[in-house]
């Protein structure tokens, strides 16, 4: 069911959800938030859209980059085919044409589970390659405005932050498709 | 290399190995080289800490930084490193397994990065030194093996996976109210503190120990398939593809065994006169149980799934005994079960491989027309029986004994009389799918292509693999009972462990 109330809503509200997902990610270290509830709040946002105008939707509005590239057909040049690689133009919306080729970059929620567990696994490993234990905390000597301080278990609780997005996006997507 | 390093090493390599297997999702191909070039580093990080754990009996690490009570401490005594490395080495040998023998859709859906994060919670049941983080770990394991037992998602599959998963997911919450328990009773849960508390003997809660240790009886018992709350393991372990089957049948329950007697003899020791009955009764229970269980049986897995109970009663004898012998005993065995029971899980999924099926009613002929897996089928059976020369042979000789110096004579009765049922049961698989002739029906007559035959035939490197540590073990058997008694001594005598943990100062 789609109401076009919800719809515009949800057009408004993504990018504010998306924006306290992150300041509940910065915060977290000291007070209540981090990167779990920041996650959860972020896919949150994607949930939503994906209620609104259906998960087909969000994931080729958020997840795919469709790149078209033109064809080297009846051009000998190596150089000029490359050439037309490097003119990529971004589109949204496909038109098949016969001297166009299209190239979906998708990103799949799995990949951000990976991130993030690389992320936060490395992390860890700052400790290690510093002679300490494994994930030994290491911080910036600089104080930021809004962030507060950087330092690895920041990086870690991004981490868990990409790996929840992705956890929640792969059972989303999942479950409305069948 | 670091203690932080060496200890951190089994649970890194898995994990980035999986996460890399995620980044090449669905390109099976990749998956299975970085799932082989992680096994290998495995095996090797494993090595690694064993040489270290031999000059330094005990190593520790606190992650973060926090010191031992409150934060996270992963240790490494002669125990876990000894069960880490056959855990490497069956995870290598599955792996060399599922690359020929698991279909592409399974490989193409997650198996490889699934196994490996398996592999991280058995590294990090091995090497925690924290009750709840214990716990963590063993979740882990649990969803693991779930989806690993669903994957591909056939009906007996989703059958043996829900059965798996309720029974176990009931001993997970016994466990975490236990740890629950625990930690209201004493405010503590590094295992080296609770240790120290109970030994002191001087805290107000002590006489309690024991009702929060019946929580973990039952929870590790459950996950360990012992005597009452055994049948979730032949109803679940049979039903997936071998290359699954046989590292969660060959590792998964012996993880459980290992927390037992891990806790049993570092934390829970007070009450020795109720325990110590407690155990033999359900040792012998398990045993004899899953013995009798396995005689009923007409399926090749089914009946070394019921032996996996019958083992696990003998795993468990050795800590209803409590000697230095008995619990060495037991670490010996743990350690040749693991490895056994996973080759010949291999072996039948070799077998199955030429005739597609596992019923022994429909097999036969193998020895005729496969003599050498005739051979591997042999030589691990007896081994898994106790036959002399071979590693099973050591374990029960050492349980056996630790029995009659204890004068538990009814124990090692009954542990002498399963174990010659086993080899009838042995017997049994031999003669039914070895020795009678081919049941001949011209509908079940199946044609191997040379490329078939091709892939067979790389199957049988792994389980040949196994059975070279097998022999090993058995024919040159003195050095692992030499580490496996000083395993006890460490188990026994705390004071290496507590002090690495705590350290000295206490």
């Amino acid at each position: 069911m789609r109401t076009l109330i919800f719809a515009t809503a949800i057009r408004l509200l993504t990018p504010l959800f998306l924006l306290f997902s992150v300041y509940i990610l910065f915060r977290g270290h000291h007070h209540p938030g981090g990167g779990f509830i920041g996650g959860l709040i972020c896919s949150l946002a994607f949930v939503f859209h994906a209620l609104a105008h259906g998960s087909e939707h969000t994931e080729s509005t958020y997840f795919r980059l469709s790149v078209c590239q033109y064809k080297a057909n009846g051009k000998p040049s190596q150089l000029y085919y490359v050439w037309s690689w490097m003119q990529l133009a971004i589109r949204k919306n496909h038109r098949n044409g016969n001297h166009k080729r299209f190239h979906v970059i998708r990103l799949r929620p799995i990949y951000l589970m990976a991130f993030g567990l690389l992320l936060a696994a490395g992390s860890g490993m700052v400790g290690l390659i510093l002679g300490k234990p494994f994930m030994t905390a290491w911080w910036l000597p600089l104080e930021l405005p809004v962030l507060g301080s950087l330092g690895t278990p920041l990086l870690f609780d991004t981490g868990v932050f990409m790996l929840v997005l992705g956890m929640v996006l792969k059972m989303v997507f999942t479950m409305k498709k069948e | 290399m670091s203690a932080h390093l060496l200890l951190v090493l089994p649970l890194l390599v898995p994990l980035c190995g999986a996460i890399v297997c995620l980044l090449f999702w669905r390109l099976e191909r990749w998956q299975a080289l970085v799932s082989g070039f992680t096994q290998i580093t495995w095996l090797g990080s494993t090595i690694f800490l064993l040489k270290r754990i031999i000059t330094d009996k005990a190593i520790s690490t606190q992650i973060g930084s926090w010191s031992a009570p409150f934060g996270i401490t992963l240790v490494a005594d002669t125990f876990s490193a000894l069960v880490l490395l056959a855990a490497a080495l069956v995870g290598l040998a599955v792996f060399l397994f599922s690359v020929y023998g698991l279909d592409k859709s399974r490989q193409r859906y997650g198996y490889f990065p699934l196994m490996l994060f398996l592999q991280v919670g058995v590294g990090g049941v091995c090497l925690t030194g924290d009750l709840f983080n214990l716990y963590v770990w063993f979740e882990v394991i649990l969803i693991c093996c779930f989806a690993l037992l669903s994957l591909g998602g056939t009906k007996p599959q989703l059958e043996g996976a829900l059965k798996y998963v309720t029974i176990n997911f009931i001993a997970s919450g016994l466990l975490l109210t236990g740890i629950g328990v625990v930690y209201s009773l004493f405010g503590a849960l590094n295992l080296a503190e609770l240790a120290l508390i109970v030994r002191e003997g001087t805290h107000l809660n002590l006489p309690l120990l024991s009702m929060a240790s019946v929580f973990f009886l039952t929870g590790f018992g459950i996950k360990a398939a012992i005597f009452p709350m055994f049948f979730w393991l032949p109803a679940s372990y049979h039903t997936s593809p071998i290359a699954i089957s046989a590292f969660i049948a060959g590792l998964i329950t012996k993880v459980g065994i290992y927390t037992l007697i891990r806790l049993f003899t570092l934390v829970f020791i007070t009450d020795q006169t109720f325990m110590m009955p407690l155990m033999a009764i359900l040792s012998g229970a398990t045993m004899v149980v899953g013995v009798i269980g396995a005689a009923a049986q007409n399926d090749f897995r089914r009946i070394l799934s019921f032996h996996i109970i019958s083992q696990i009663g003998y795993m468990l004898m050795g800590l209803a005994i409590y000697t230095p012998l008995a619990i060495a005993g037991s670490i010996f065995f743990i350690i040749h079960n693991i490895l056994v029971k996973t080759n010949l899980f291999l072996v039948s999924g070799v077998v199955a491989q030429y005739h597609r099926t596992f019923q022994l009613p429909r097999l036969g002929g193998v020895y005729l027309q496969q003599p050498f897996i005739a051979l591997l089928f042999f030589v691990s059976a007896l081994s898994l029986a106790g036959t002399p020369p071979l590693s099973g042979f050591w374990g029960k000789f050492m349980l056996a004994k630790a029995g009659f110096e204890a004068g538990n004579y009814l124990l090692v009765t009954t542990s002498l009389g399963v174990s010659l049922v086993t080899l009838f049961s042995m017997t049994k698989i031999w003669n039914e799918v070895f020795w009678k002739s081919k049941p001949r029906k011209p509908s079940t007559s199946i044609l191997l292509t040379q490329s078939d035959r091709l892939r067979i035939a790389l199957l049988y490197v792994p389980v040949v693999f196994l059975l070279c540590c097998i022999l090993a073990i058995g024919v040159y058997a003195g050095p692992l009972i030499e580490l496996a008694m000083r395993a006890s001594q460490d188990l026994l005598h705390i004071e290496t462990y507590t002090d690495t943990v705590l350290g000295k100062a206490r």
